[in-house]
């Protein structure tokens, strides 16, 4: 990171001692929450807030709050009615449209968007002016009562209505509506102060039908009818200080379950569900015993809340007191695969109730603690559940998953950027480190529970090392230096080679530290060598230039055919030890066995090694490794070690299933040599066949769950193995066929549903592109025979799927993705229209989901301009905020072009309807911007997409290698402008991403600096021009430029140069933009902050200035006529609303028509 | 006296003791036991000293003796169910008398009195004539216990069992064979069937027939079919206990289905 980053990083930590400081100049005590109508039928809220706070500094007279989509109507202060406005510069992150197309521009335009409402640095979308009779009251610093009347409707975020369009009473429809969002998303909601820093109590009404239940956070003080027992008020008390990040609600006709082993506990879910949630939820006790005992700490909620819904947003969203889940994870207790997931799921929200809703966070970059500590504590719990083996399992993949996401996109930083999202996988890694962490957490967390100080309920990063030193006495600062203040993993390449006559390992282990997303690691590594006398850990310690390491070895190599050979766990074991090489005592070798550096392990050894490591090394870890590494080893010994593995009824049933897909790989590989029947199937027969009748399954049987897996698994394996002519062989189709047709469930206590899903999945393995002659149209007639027999299973599936559906629609998502396999391999005719109609609004949310990856991938196969603007038209229209989100991640992830592939597709028109959809179309969804960011980014790349024209300014785009550079004292702002927004960790780390090409290239690019200009001079022009330019509060801000946060202060950060702006805006509106701008400058001019007058005279006669209308307040009542020469967008909006394919509505524009003029 | 007709009334079944003239032998039984009766009714008037006696009384009288003797039969008949018998004895016999108010202490001394008059046994009517063609095998004779007036036994086909059935499939596999294809059969016919009187899509442009998928058709609540167990599983769930099952029990469950529904709806 540039050094200017550390130093508000120490700073933080020293001020850390003193606690919180609020960037606020006033500290909020108590909100009220009052929603005394909701309209299911036009999807409106109407209700007030009222929020009691304490000035903290004399001369208060601006509290600016946040508010998205919110209809304000009225704002009083203690009863005064105060004049307000109400900007969101996030609705439209670039305004006055240029022909400015690249990301580096809209990041930091973004970034300052952001940062401008920004709760953590004291800012927000609504600004209400503190009455001047109220000043001298202020000053005496006594208590405010900000009365703020509001309104939603149609929400296109923070709320979600959920409609059945049927018959009957909206009880009866089962109609309801919950609150949602990417992190800190209530002010979509509500007016409310939206951080997780700014701590209050609570009290939550809600009226709403009397046939209606509205759940919320905290106690139900009492239910109170309406005169005409119509309708009902729930009253909830929060008492416990929440911040409003933590506020929830869900309405709905719901069935209430109290738990019948804890009251305090109370299940919500949809009509006609009951059945479900009872089971489900009967597992929840036990994960709140060891929550309470390994915390050694209560439940800190009186009560505690979980509600099931219908279009989830996310699948579980843990609030303040209660959970939010999505209704899929019910199951019946016929479902086995479910179960362990929707457990997890249940165990996961209830560890971030204690760390994430009961202790909060001071700031972004503090995220990655909370949710590393709830992410372990949740660890905890799958070892204890799970057992050891899946715990592991779960870490490598975790392990693995980060390690892939950080080489291909550059590296993670957890702080003082935050990690979004990413952290917890990372921070789990060090389970032995946080045994040491675990204690502190309890402790820490149990004194913070008795304590009424506030502010001891925000945890930082400070405060958690200082808690750990505090507890544990140890220093852990090597580690947090090494993961948390640097990002990347390691990618280690070790080989080693035996010296006999020294008796010693000479072990070699190099880093790669220049690719991308990598980092240099210098400590120590933990090396565990397999000797033939046993098992010895080592710890090399890993620095700068050494590479080579000697381990001596313990085995004199003196081989003694009778002896046992204990392991590492203090097993005793036969070998056969002809396998290995005679003069070297050494079996296998294994680096970082504990996973306890986040790291890529490329190692080594003989394939023998890892054979004998396969078999006998008890670690799953090191199975799965073994597994992988054997591919590359198509052997004999390689097969008979793998089945061996398969048919150990003792190993873990994960490293079972792989060893399937690694035994089919290798088949593959040995197909010339092989010999016998096809790999597995005689395994197979002889495990779940009939003993007389070798060619039918037995009936099934799900009850040992480890066979079922096997039982799964194997055939979708087999289906990946191919002859000579890379066929599939008949052999294997035919034995998949029969298990179809013998399958027989009736005796079964469990559903099949999985299983068959399964078989339909083994059979789209089994298809090989067909041989087509000359191009022919694929036709019923020229249908291969095999695959005649495989779309005569899936249509029969399908179509039985209507008459009798399975859990979760399991066999239709897998019949539509065989389907596609069969269209993309060529044996029928490629065709959306099917997927299209099972993508619609109405289909269960998996098959949509399955339905629109295979019109992606059509759209991306066929170079689809219609199919890719039906997709596009979903994104931006579909009712279920969760499919728009998860197109736009497909459609990134399997992308119909690149940035550097031609395409018929990549247009000026796509270019700016995708830049509209980042910039104004999805304002209402951080997440969604986020993922549109995505695809843009995906599509064409940082800088201006290749198909535009070029821009009429002459500016010259330097873009084929070089990206723009710059400044670094500038690169938190692009992080910073994610924060909000890139909570999703994948564009997050996009942005993270962009930091390298910008440190290392010393190339310019040429911006449009007007654009850049114009918007973030707009933003900050409305921000600051409110500010009294006396106002105490903001200059006591304005050394917080310097203050100990990674997030950018543009109103504040402007300090020293006040003058810029305006001869930046003269230039650019004599010269264009030719001139060549440092990125720094640029940056700072835009947020100075400069007497009104001026601005407006350089604005109007810039080149934009028909953007810039004045906005008139107009109030009849007051004698004086202001003329209020700010530029507004409002008008702008609704020009160009006709012409643009998304139109958005802002319904922060315009909307303080009725409030009192906001003049001095 | 009474006891003979009792045991006329009840036991006997007189095709023998028909009048040629009657075409009907049930006719025949009435009239022949009629005349019985009629000749017990008048001997006992006889010895009780009338010489002549109208018709109609004697008819009359016969009616009466006639409804008496049943009644002891059905009473005595109920005595002897009432304990669980079918052949009833001289103590049910003694019982009912007894209930209707019968003293049976007089019974011997009256069967022994000087005057009785000795009734001849009923006339052995002709054999009836069977036609030929009816008779197929040969009947069986009766048993001991069965006295030789009553009826022989019917032509062998009528009762006799012919083992016509075929030998139980129980061969695993074949069951197995059977089960799947005909569960298959019959959901390949109820799909083409919802797929004939539906909407369908097709994978296929020029041939919508051969692989018929049923339209997608949205739900206005998609969870509630997405999550819910069908009844059908519902029910299997009920049924099944796993850790019962295993190979062997499925030859018997097996056979229970394979009679169900034939696939006659092949459309």
């Amino acid at each position: 990171m540039p050094p200017t980053d550390l130093e508000p990083a120490r700073m933080n930590r020293k001020k850390g001692d003193k606690g919180f400081e609020s960037p606020r100049p006033y500290k909020l005590t108590h909100q009220v929450v009052c929603i005394n109508n909701i309209n299911f039928q036009r999807k409106s809220v109407v209700g007030f807030v009222e929020l009691t706070i304490f000035p903290t500094v004399a001369n208060l007279n601006r509290i600016k709050l946040n508010s998205k989509q919110c209809r304000i109507y009225r704002v009083r202060i203690n009863d005064l009615e105060a004049a307000f406005i109400y900007n969101d510069p996030t609705l439209e992150v670039c305004h006055n449209e240029s022909k400015q197309r690249n990301l580096n521009y809209f990041s930091n335009a973004y970034a300052a968007a952001v940062s401008a409402v920004d709760p953590d640095a004291g800012n927000g979308e609504l600004c209400i002016k503190v009455p001047s009779e109220l000043w001298k009251h202020v000053d005496e610093l006594k208590v405010l009562k900000i009365h703020i009347n509001f309104s939603l409707d149609q929400p296109k975020g923070g709320l979600h209505f959920v409609v059945p369009n049927v018959e009957g009473s909206m009880a009866e429809r089962g109609a309801h509506v919950f609150s949602c969002g990417y992190q800190n998303s209530t002010r979509f909601w509500f007016p409310c102060v939206d951080s997780y820093s700014e701590l209050c109590t609570w009290k939550l009404e809600f009226t709403v039908d009397a046939a209606m239940v509205a759940v919320s956070n905290g106690d139900l003080v009492e239910t109170v009818y309406t005169h005409d027992m119509r309708k009902k008020t729930f009253h909830y008390m929060l008492t416990i200080p929440t911040a409003a990040s933590n506020i929830s609600l869900a309405i709905g006709p719901f069935e209430i379950l109290v738990d019948p082993y804890m009251h305090e506990v109370t299940h919500f879910c949809l009509p006609q569900l009951l059945p479900l949630l009872k089971h489900t939820t009967s597992y929840l006790h036990e994960v709140f015993e060891f929550y309470e005992e390994i915390l050694t700490c209560r439940y800190p909620y009186s009560c505690f809340k979980t509600v099931f819904i219908d279009e989830a947003y996310v699948e579980v969203a843990a609030y303040a007191s209660m959970s939010i889940f999505s209704t899929n994870l019910l199951h019946s207790a016929m479902i086995i695969d479910e179960t362990p997931l929707t457990r997890r799921c249940l165990a996961q929200s209830l560890a971030q109730q204690f760390f994430g809703c009961f202790i909060s966070r001071m700031s972004w970059s503090d995220e990655w603690v909370l949710k590393g500590i709830s992410g372990y504590i949740y660890g905890l719990w799958m070892k204890k559940t799970f057992g050891v083996n899946e715990y592991r399992h779960w870490i490598k993949e975790e392990l693995d998953k980060i390690v892939a996401y950080e080489l291909k996109t550059g590296g993670v930083l957890l702080h003082p950027i935050f990690g979004g999202g990413k952290e917890k996988d990372k921070y789990v890694y060090y389970p032995e480190v946080f045994n040491k962490l675990l204690s502190l957490a309890s402790t820490a967390s149990s004194q913070k529970f008795q304590s009424h100080m506030w502010s001891q309920m925000l945890v930082s990063t400070y405060g958690f090392l200082k808690s750990i030193s505090n507890v544990s006495g140890k220093d852990i600062q090597p580690l947090i230096k090494q993961w948390v203040d640097q990002s990347g993993v390691v990618k280690f390449y070790g080989s080693f080679a035996f010296n006999r006559k020294r008796n010693v390992l000479e072990l070699e282990i190099k880093q790669d530290y220049t690719s991308p997303g990598t980092q240099k690691y210098v400590g120590p590594l933990k090396v565990t060598v397999q000797e033939l006398d046993g098992s010895f850990n080592h710890t090399l310690q890993i620095e700068e230039n050494s590479l080579k390491h000697d381990i001596p070895c313990h085995s004199k190599s003196r081989r003694n055919k009778k002896k046992k050979i204990p392991l590492m766990n203090g097993e005793e074991v036969d070998m056969d030890l002809s396998a290995m090489d005679a003069d070297s005592p050494l079996l296998w070798i294994r680096i970082d066995p504990d996973m306890s550096v986040l790291r890529k392990v490329e190692f080594e050894q003989a394939d023998f090694m890892w054979q004998y490591q396969l078999r006998y090394e008890r670690d799953v870890v090191a199975q799965q490794e073994s597994i992988l590494a054997l591919e590359k080893f198509p052997t004999p010994a390689s097969r008979l070690a793998l089945t061996d593995i398969l048919e150990q009824e003792q190993c873990f049933y994960r490293v079972r299933m792989s060893a399937c897909f690694c035994l089919a790989k290798i088949a593959n590989s040995m197909v010339s040599t092989w010999t016998g029947p096809p790999a597995m199937k005689s395994l197979f027969t002889r495990m779940f066949c009939c003993k007389t009748c070798p060619n039918i399954v037995k009936t099934n049987n799900f009850m040992s769950f480890q066979s079922y897996f096997l039982q799964k698994t194997m055939p979708v394996a087999m289906a990946l193995l191919r002859d000579v002519h890379n066929l599939c062989p008949k052999e294997v189709l035919t034995f998949i066929l029969d298990l179809i047709k013998y399958n027989d469930n009736r005796k079964n206590k469990f559903s099949d549903n999985y299983y068959r899903a399964e078989m339909i999945d083994a059979l789209a393995n089994s298809v090989t592109p067909a041989v087509s002659v000359n191009n022919e149209v694929r036709t019923l007639d020229n249908l291969n025979p095999d695959v005649r027999l495989i779309l005569e299973e899936i249509t029969r599936f399908l179509n039985m799927e209507k008459l009798l559906p399975s859990y979760r629609h399991t066999i239709t998502v897998s019949c539509l993705r065989a389907i596609r396999v069969l269209q993309k391999n060529g044996h029928v005719p490629s065709d959306p229209a099917l997927f299209k109609s099972y993508a619609e609004y109405g289909h269960f949310v998996d098959i949509r989901i399955a339905a629109l990856e295979a019109v992606v991938d059509y759209t991306k196969v066929d170079r689809s301009y219609e199919e890719l603007q039906w997709l596009l038209n979903m994104i931006q229209n579909d009712p279920v905020p969760y499919v728009r989100h998860k197109i736009l991640n497909m459609l990134t992830k399997n992308p119909p072009f690149t940035k550097n592939m031609e395409s018929p597709l990549c247009n000026e028109a796509l270019v700016d309807q995708l830049w509209k959809l980042m910039n104004s179309g999805t304002s209402h969804d951080w997440r969604l911007r986020c993922g549109a960011v995505d695809l843009y980014f995906t599509l064409f790349g940082l800088s201006r997409p290749s198909c535009l024209p070029l821009p009429e300014l002459g500016l010259v785009l330097n873009l084929k290698e070089k990206k723009a550079v710059l400044n670094p004292t500038i690169i938190p702002e692009v992080i910073a402008g994610s924060q909000e927004a890139t909570m999703n960790p994948s564009s997050h780390a996009q942005l993270v991403g962009f930091q390298n090409p910008f440190s290392s290239s010393q190339d310019e690019e040429e911006i449009d600096m007007d654009t850049v200009h114009d918007s973030q001079a707009f933003i900050s022009h409305h921000l600051n021009m409110l500010e009294r330019p006396s106002t105490p509060g903001l200059s006591k801000y304005r050394p917080a430029s310097s203050r100990p946060t990674i997030i950018p202060q543009h109103p504040s950060g402007c300090d020293g140069t006040p003058s810029t702006k305006p001869q930046w805006n003269m230039e650019f509106s004599r010269k264009g933009t030719g001139r060549e701008q440092s990125p720094l400058e640029m940056s700072m001019h835009p947020a100075a902050a400069t007497p009104l007058s001026v601005f407006t005279k350089e604005s109007t006669s810039s080149k934009h200035s028909d953007h810039h209308h004045h906005h008139h307040h107009e109030h009849k009542k007051k004698k004086k006529k202001h003329k209020h020469k700010h530029k507004h967008k409002h008008k702008h909006d609704s020009k160009e609303k006709d012409k643009e394919p998304f139109t958005f509505s802002s319904p922060a524009s315009g909307r303080s028509i009725h409030s009192p003029s906001l003049s001095d | 006296m009474a006891d003979t007709a009792a045991t006329a009334g009840a036991g006997s079944s007189g095709t023998r003791s028909g009048s040629k003239q009657s075409t009907n032998p049930a006719d025949n039984y009435h009239l022949a036991r009629r005349r019985t009766l009629q000749v017990v009714v008048s001997s006992l008037l006889t010895e009780a000293g009338f010489e002549s006696a109208e018709k109609a009384s004697v008819e009359t009288l016969t009616e009466m003796l006639q409804s008496y003797i049943s009644e002891i039969g059905r009473s005595a008949k109920s005595y002897c169910e009432h304990t669980a018998r079918t052949q009833p004895t001289l103590s049910d016999i003694v019982v009912t008398l007894v209930e209707m108010g019968f003293n049976v202490d007089t019974l011997p001394a009256y069967a022994k009195r000087s005057q009785r008059m000795v009734i001849t046994a009923p006339p052995v009517t002709n054999q009836p004539v069977t036609p030929k063609a009816l008779t197929a095998g040969q009947n069986r004779p009766h048993p001991p216990h069965i006295p030789s007036h009553f009826p022989e036994f019917p032509d062998p086909h009528t009762y006799i069992k012919t083992p016509t059935y075929r030998e139980p499939v129980s061969d695993y596999q074949v069951l197995r064979e059977k089960a799947a294809s005909q569960r298959r059969d019959v959901e390949r016919a109820l799909t083409r069937f919802m797929a004939k009187t539906g909407k369908t899509q097709s994978l296929f442009k020029d041939d919508v027939s051969t692989f018929p998928l049923i339209a997608a058709r949205p739900f206005t609540i998609p969870y509630l079919t997405a999550l819910l167990p069908s009844e059908l599983e519902m029910q299997q769930m009920e049924e099944t206990d796993s850790s019962e099952q295993d190979e062997q029990t499925d030859t018997e469950n097996l056979s229970l289905h394979i009679s169900t529904a034939q696939t006659e709806a092949r459309v």
